[in-house]
């Protein structure tokens, strides 16, 4: 049972549709015990028997309401005859009405046009009224600034009396009624040419002469004219202001005062000379949006304008001003010079930014200048030095090419454009370039500054360094970084093949001329020692050597001090350095003063570029030194005991020396050229023994 | 001597001195002294190229009074010509400098027959005549040169260490002298007596150019060029036809040329040699042709056409050579301390070394085309 009554199409289930009698009793007969089977049969009869009865109450009420409905039937049929006669009277009624109402129309029509022509007339005379009181109501309406009624007035009227100008009763009042519109239109025009009308009150006269029927070009000029002497006025008064006011406060005053009356000036001529060609508009806005933007530079460049953030925001309202400004006029010149301002704060800002990063980078140099005058002998960390002098240089630029690149924030009326961002990546490699270029010719400079040797050698070569590193390294990460930047704010924004090769050509010069002088001034310093102590002594009434003289040792020590700053700079790199500068001098083999010899034996150029490198350095600095004292040498006369003193001398050098450059070779043949050189000036060369100027050059 | 080839001639001795013979009109003829110690061994060598041949013909002098520092012939008479030299005393050991006046026997150098050339091949060295020695006051005094009046055959400037003496070549007194006031402790490198006035001297002072009126007390110069070179001032020599005009060289290895009345800035500067340049000469008929020497061990031909080509008003009048060294002549081993072109013909110079070797060159061709043509 409980599984039949689950499904409703079931035909077991003995309230559904698809029941099966047979079905179901076969089931039950299969399924229930005799028991069940008894207490079905019960159910199911007392069920039937409830079904019985119900079924007989529905019949018996179902007759008696068809009963009722018969009779209300019934009842229906006697009344619609009633209703029938009703309907006739009615009917009559409505005919006599009729009738009637035409007749009453009739009698009514002609009564009716009679005041209709009455009507008309009264118009008419109306009209001619108002005519004849044209004058007065014009001169009243003049007399009390209601320009507009009065040419109101005078246009409505204007029609008729041309009709009727001819007849005489008119003809006066025209002739009056032109008289008082000339006076109106000069007034108007005087209005016109009056300084202190308003730019809506100007456009409201040139509208009413306009309808007087003037003609259109004197009134273009006239207006324009007129908008021109009011315009000055408010440039006069915003170049009172440049010196005063912020650039946020002058934008501000600008827009409002003359940037308005411009809008205002322009949509008016749009409205009144609709048709009209626009060959005057653009030429008088031109005019004035150049004064306006040359005063807007004057203001740029003010000392105090310089924070990009007031510069940018200032340029911005500016911008979007002139923006729709240019949309009013329609002329792609105000537009173009828009730009032009535009592009000019850029470039402005970039000269600032590259300026203001060399001034700071001369006073760093200046304060390097003065500690290393400060140190004395002690020596300073120069690689300390090297960093923060590089590091700062590299922040600035970073930092100014940051400040650039806020031209290009989206929020701005300029930012997105694509001509901004041109200018902006040429400004920003604009500030690299120049900024690097200055610091050579800086470098350059301050290098070739020879004849006052204030500049110690140790900054000069920190400046080579400086130029080298940044040739090698600084330009390309600046320029990434650039790359990087305008990534980041202007994607597909870059930076054409720029010139780095220039740049790079510069740094380096200016780090060759850098150490070239540097060389020159260590071997200068130790040739002069030389020359002053050689060209001083009497080699002639010289004693017998003791020890070499104090000068060797100040020479070496001068050439030390120099080998170190420069071992701090340039590390000594690992294969020797081809030293393609030989020249001059010969270098031999050992204690041979022959000619022969020196044709078989390569030169060796004294002044010549140094390498950076701390072995080229010194080799260039022992260079210029020792070919000092084989010419100084050469000039004087020597004894026997001068010559053994030179002996010493030379030895300890060599001693002492070796240490230093990377060329022995070098080294000795210049202190043998020394020696022999002094052997021919001796007037009796006997040199000591070598073991003895061994041991005398220990014993000093 | 061909095109880019140059005559050598070797000596025996160190030498440092070299001069044209001025009053020579025709031959091409240079004098050199030799530096030695040892005595009686310096000589005068008068060396001629003849300039059909090529061939160099050389006679040789005697100097037994000291080693030649500086030798110059005169211009007033070709035989003539002074030598400053320096001699060492074995006894006193001690070495005293002078000047001397010579007049050559003869200024014929190319044998004339077969006996002259059987001498000439012998090289046996003649005798000069002595004319007149002048030595310094006080004996240790160093004497760096003495200089021919250029008009006045009487008159000669002896420059010494810190002043300069101007003596009458036949008395040998003192007519004059320059010493500059404050006694400053830089010495004088050298010195020449100016082409104008015939009375101005030019000394070398350290790194700068004094130039004094012998007429005056001269306490002031009369114009000067200070720190005409960073390093000491070697040699100048006056440009003949521009009258402001000289050159001069130093030991920053720089050959500058300057205008005088504008002495700050010189108007020509180069920086072609590699060491100290120790001489500096105008080419007497070509002024835009420059020689210098250093001790590089190179004489260099410059041009400085620029300076030379334009009119009173700085115009440039042509452009015939590019500034700049036009040759550089490198047939020497050690420093070129004298250079100097010849004073008859003006293509043609000669250069000498202290490993003695005079090197006669010319002018290339090209050049010389360029400039003439």
């Amino acid at each position: 049972m409980s599984e039949s009554c689950k499904d409703k199409e079931n035909p077991l289930d003995i309230d559904g549709s698809n029941f099966n009698s047979e079905m179901y009793l076969e089931c039950l007969l299969k399924c229930a015990s005799l028991r069940q089977v008894m207490d079905k049969e019960a159910e199911v009869v007392t069920q039937s028997q409830f079904l019985q009865s119900e079924m007989q109450t529905l019949v018996y009420e179902n007759y008696n309401k068809f009963i009722s409905a018969t009779e209300t039937v019934r009842k229906m049929r006697s009344d619609f005859q009633i209703m029938q006669e009703e309907m006739n009277k009615l009917s009559e009624n409505i005919n006599n009405i009729t009738q009637f109402s035409a007749k009453i129309s009739d009698n009514l029509k002609e009564s009716g046009n009679n005041v209709n022509r009455l009507c008309s007339t009264r118009q008419l005379l109306d009209k001619l009224q108002f005519v004849f009181l044209l004058p007065t109501q014009l001169n009243k309406a003049i007399q009390e600034n209601r320009y507009v009624d009065a040419v109101h007035d005078y246009t409505h009227a204007q029609r008729v009396l041309q009709k009727y100008g001819d007849q005489p009763s008119f003809q006066s009042i025209q002739t009056e009624c032109s008289d008082i519109i000339c006076d109106l239109k000069k007034t108007l025009r005087e209005r016109l040419l009056t300084p202190d009308t308003s730019a809506s009150e100007l456009a409201e006269s040139v509208g009413l002469l306009r309808q007087l029927q003037e003609t259109d070009s004197s009134l273009k000029d006239i207006f324009l004219k007129c908008a021109e002497n009011r315009l000055e006025q408010h440039l006069k008064n915003l170049n009172a202001i440049v010196e005063n006011v912020d650039l946020l406060e002058w934008v501000e005053k600008c827009n409002n005062t003359l940037l308005a009356d411009l809008a205002i000036v322009i949509s008016c001529y749009h409205d009144i000379f609709q048709d009209s060609d626009n060959a005057y508009l653009p030429e008088f806005a031109d005019k004035v949006t150049t004064q306006v933007f040359n005063l807007f530079q004057e203001v740029v460049k003010k000392p105090e304008n310089i924070g990009t953030e007031i510069l940018i925001r200032g340029l911005d309202k500016f911008f979007r001003k002139l923006q729709a400004m240019s949309e009013i006029i329609s002329s792609d010149s105000v537009f173009n010079k828009a730009q032009d301002v535009v592009i000019q704060c850029i470039n402005h800002k970039a000269t600032m930014q590259y300026q203001v990063i060399q001034t700071q980078f001369k006073e760093n140099l200046m304060r390097v200048r003065q500690s290393l005058a400060s140190k004395g002998t002690e020596a300073a960390d120069l690689k300390e030095i090297l960093n923060s002098l590089q590091i700062h240089l590299m922040q600035k630029v970073q930092a100014s090419l940051l400040d650039l690149i806020a031209f290009l924030q989206n929020k701005l009326s300029f930012g997105l454009k694509p001509w901004c961002g041109r200018a902006v990546a040429d400004a920003c490699w604009t500030v690299i370039s120049e900024t690097l270029i200055n610091l050579s010719d800086m470098v350059k400079n301050m290098a070739s500054m020879q004849t006052s040797n204030n500049i110690p050698f140790e900054l000069l070569l920190i400046l080579a360094k400086l130029c080298l590193e940044i040739q090698e390294n600084g330009v390309t990460t600046l320029h990434s970084h650039l790359l990087k930047l305008l990534e980041e704010s202007a994607p597909g924004l870059t930076v054409k093949d720029r010139d780095t090769n220039t740049v790079m050509v510069n740094l380096s010069t200016a780090a060759q001329t850098a150490l070239d002088s540097e060389v020159v001034f260590i071997g200068q310093m130790a040739a002069q020692m030389l020359r002053v102590s050689v060209l001083a002594r009497d080699w002639l009434r010289a004693p017998e050597p003791r020890g070499p003289r104090a000068v060797c040792r100040r020479v070496v020590e001068t050439l030390a001090s120099a080998d170190t700053a420069a071992s701090q700079l340039f590390p000594t790199s690992i294969k020797p350095s081809s030293d393609s500068s030989r020249r001059t001098i010969w270098s031999r083999a050992p204690s041979s003063f022959s000619p022969i010899n020196r044709i078989f034996s390569e030169r060796i150029e004294v002044f010549s570029p140094a390498g950076a490198d701390r072995a080229a350095l010194s080799n260039g600095a022992l260079k210029v030194a020792l070919k000092a004292l084989v010419e100084c040498v050469r000039l004087r006369t020597f004894s026997r005991h001068g010559l053994q003193q030179l002996q010493v001398d030379v030895h300890f050098l060599q001693q002492r020396l070796s240490c230093m450059g990377n060329d022995e070779r070098l080294l000795n043949a210049l202190l043998e050229d020394a020696l022999a050189s002094a052997q021919i000036r001796c007037v009796d060369p006997q040199l000591m023994e070598p073991s003895i100027v061994d041991i005398i050059c220990e014993r000093g | 001597m061909e095109e880019g080839n140059s005559i050598i001639y070797g000596l025996e001795h160190q030498t440092r001195a070299l001069s044209p013979q001025y009053g020579e009109s025709d031959a091409i003829r240079f004098l050199i002294g030799t530096q030695s110690l040892k005595p009686n061994t310096n000589q005068v060598h008068v060396v001629e190229l003849e300039e059909d041949t090529g061939a160099l013909h050389t006679k040789v002098f005697k100097h037994d009074i000291g080693e030649i520092w500086h030798l110059r012939c005169s211009p007033h008479d070709a035989a003539t010509l002074i030598t400053t030299h320096n001699f060492y005393d074995l006894d006193t050991c001690q070495c005293t400098m002078g000047v001397s006046i010579f007049r050559l026997p003869s200024i014929e150098v190319i044998p004339k027959d077969l006996d002259d050339l059987s001498a000439m091949q012998n090289r046996n060295a003649e005798d000069m005549e002595l004319l007149k020695t002048i030595t310094p006051e006080k004996p240790e005094e160093e004497i760096r040169c003495a200089e021919w009046h250029p008009t006045d055959a009487n008159r000669i400037g002896i420059v010494l260490d810190n002043y300069v003496s101007i003596r009458d070549s036949s008395t040998g007194e003192q007519v004059a002298s320059v010493a500059p006031e404050g006694r400053t402790r830089l010495k004088f490198t050298g010195g020449k007596w100016s082409p104008q006035g015939h009375s101005q001297f030019t000394v070398l002072q350290d790194t700068h150019i004094k130039c004094f009126d012998t007429r005056t007390d001269c306490s002031k110069p009369a114009w000067n060029i200070e720190s005409a070179h960073r390093q000491l001032a070697r040699d100048i020599d006056f440009n003949p036809n521009r009258q402001f005009h000289l050159a001069s060289a130093g030991d920053d290895a720089a050959l500058n040329i300057w205008d005088y009345r504008h002495g700050k800035e010189p108007i020509f500067s180069r920086t072609d040699h590699s060491h100290w340049v120790w001489t500096v000469r105008y080419n007497t008929y070509h002024e835009q042709l420059l020689l210098t020497g250093s001790s590089d061990a190179r004489a260099l031909l410059t041009a400085a056409a620029s300076i030379c080509d334009v009119d009173d008003d700085g115009k440039r009048l042509s452009q015939v050579l590019e500034d700049g060294v036009l040759q550089s002549y490198e047939q020497h081993e050690d420093s070129v301390y004298c250079a100097e072109w010849s004073a008859a013909e003006p293509w043609t110079f000669a250069s000498l070394s202290y490993d003695a070797r005079l090197v006669l060159s010319r002018v290339p061709r090209h050049f010389k085309y360029k400039i003439l043509l």
